[in-house]
């Protein structure tokens, strides 16, 4: 496991998101995964996906695995609220700290709004849609008829996604383009790489949704026992 | 719009240094001229300068090619101009932003001199190539004051489809496609003021 680390940096955050932390000693992949009662098969598409691999020849995954990649989609939300998104509020504060200027302010306006928008999306999913699957999923695992009203749709989900990852690429856009120059290039690299960093992330974690779990909860819909 | 001009002048001739500086400060002024040694000396005022113009003999590069090539790289908002009074390679010459010879009227060196600083503010608009068209520009302008895709077609005159291919022409141009984006790229770009935003 150690070397898919050392050869791909980015690596170290899926690990986070399953819960799995360094120093990973000379275990192998499917030791760590064994110990974490990690499905290697789904750990290893997850895994694909960091390392750049387009998602192209879909993975047929169990139902008993949707609890899981649910907890790996939470750490995630998790990252993102308490994590990068607070680091890039605050580096564009200390821009606006140092020089004041009124595009800046516009900035932060913006990607305050911006983060209030994601926050919403991700708390209809930690309350809402999460919550739906993993009920789902029970009743099917005890053989019970599904009652509850569907209160998610799949297209709300989609749409919300195009809309986090296009005005995420508005700010690069601003910034590596368009804001007048200053004089704190290391604040401005430091938001850059904060901001592909959180868009890398993000493009993986709708792949997952998208690809792997909205399927996955589809096929479930189909085969629980409806009322009656 | 008052802007200092800062002047770098990489000259070894102290004679020759002294008659650029007085040359210049008699056309342009304030012009605030630097003296400078070596390409080392060059970067060291660069660093504390936002923006500046470099006047440089050749010779100090033409053996340090791959450093100025750098210094260029580092400071891509710096003009250079060469101060020629002997053949040089052209391969040298063509690393330039314009060239003065040391023969040339005192007239021609300031238009030189003129010509490169004046494209060298970036914040003035209409100087830094637009790549908006106008009208592009006349729609930005509506949806940076808040307006919505219908109103902007009343107030033009055009259909609503016209207002959707002209913003996505801006999206394709810019990269940003949210209102709130366009709307800092207009400001930036001078096509509207704060005041009226919004």
């Amino acid at each position: 496991m150690a070397e898919a680390v050392l050869s791909n940096p980015r690596i170290i955050l899926l690990l986070e998101h399953f819960n799995i932390y360094v120093p990973l000693y000379e275990k192998t992949i499917a030791d760590i995964c064994n110990e974490k009662h990690i499905d290697t098969k789904l750990f290893i598409a997850f895994a694909n996906l960091y390392n750049g691999v387009e998602y192209t020849s879909p993975v047929h995954f169990n139902f008993d695995q949707v609890n899981q990649i649910i907890r790996f989609l939470k750490n995630s939300h998790t990252y993102y609220t308490a994590e990068i998104y607070p680091d890039i509020s605050s580096i564009i504060r200390e821009m606006y700290t140092s020089n004041g200027q009124k595009e800046i302010s516009m900035v932060e306006e913006f990607f305050n709004e911006y983060f209030h928008e994601v926050m919403e999306h991700l708390n209809y999913e930690d309350e809402i849609a999460f919550p739906y699957m993993t009920s789902l999923y029970e009743h099917i695992e005890k053989d019970m008829p599904f009652t509850e009203s569907t209160k998610y749709s799949v297209k709300d989900y989609k749409d919300h996604h195009n809309d986090i990852e296009e005005k995420l690429a508005d700010l690069k856009n601003l910034l590596v383009k368009y804001l007048p120059p200053t004089n704190d290039q290391q604040k401005r690299r430091r938001l850059y790489l904060s901001l592909h960093e959180l868009e890398y992330d993000l493009n993986i974690h709708a792949i997952i949704e998208d690809m792997i779990l909205i399927p996955l909860v589809e096929r479930m819909e189909q085969s629980v026992k409806q009322p009656g | 719009m008052n802007k200092q001009i800062n002047i770098i002048v990489a000259e070894s001739s102290l004679l020759i240094f002294e008659g650029l500086s007085l040359t210049i400060n008699r056309a342009l002024a304030p012009v605030h001229i630097i003296h400078a040694d070596s390409l080392n000396e060059i970067e060291k005022h660069l660093i504390s300068l936002k923006q500046s113009t470099v006047i440089v003999n050749p010779s100090l590069i033409q053996n340090n090619l791959k450093l100025f090539t750098s210094l260029k790289n580092d400071y891509p908002f710096v003009k250079y101009i060469a101060l020629v009074y002997a053949w040089f390679d052209p391969r040298v010459i063509l690393q330039f932003d314009a060239v003065i010879n040391i023969s040339d009227s005192p007239d021609s060196i300031i238009a030189a001199i003129k010509k490169v600083t004046e494209n060298d503010i970036p914040t003035d608009p209409g100087q830094n190539g637009e790549i908006l068209s106008e009208r592009e520009t006349d729609v930005l302008k509506l949806l940076a004051s808040g307006l919505s895709n219908k109103e902007i077609a009343d107030k033009l005159n055009i259909s609503i489809n016209t207002v959707i291919t002209h913003r996505k022409n801006i999206s394709q141009k810019t990269g940003i496609k949210s209102a709130q984006g366009l709307t800092i790229y207009a400001v930036v770009k001078k096509i509207i003021t704060f005041d009226n935003l919004p």
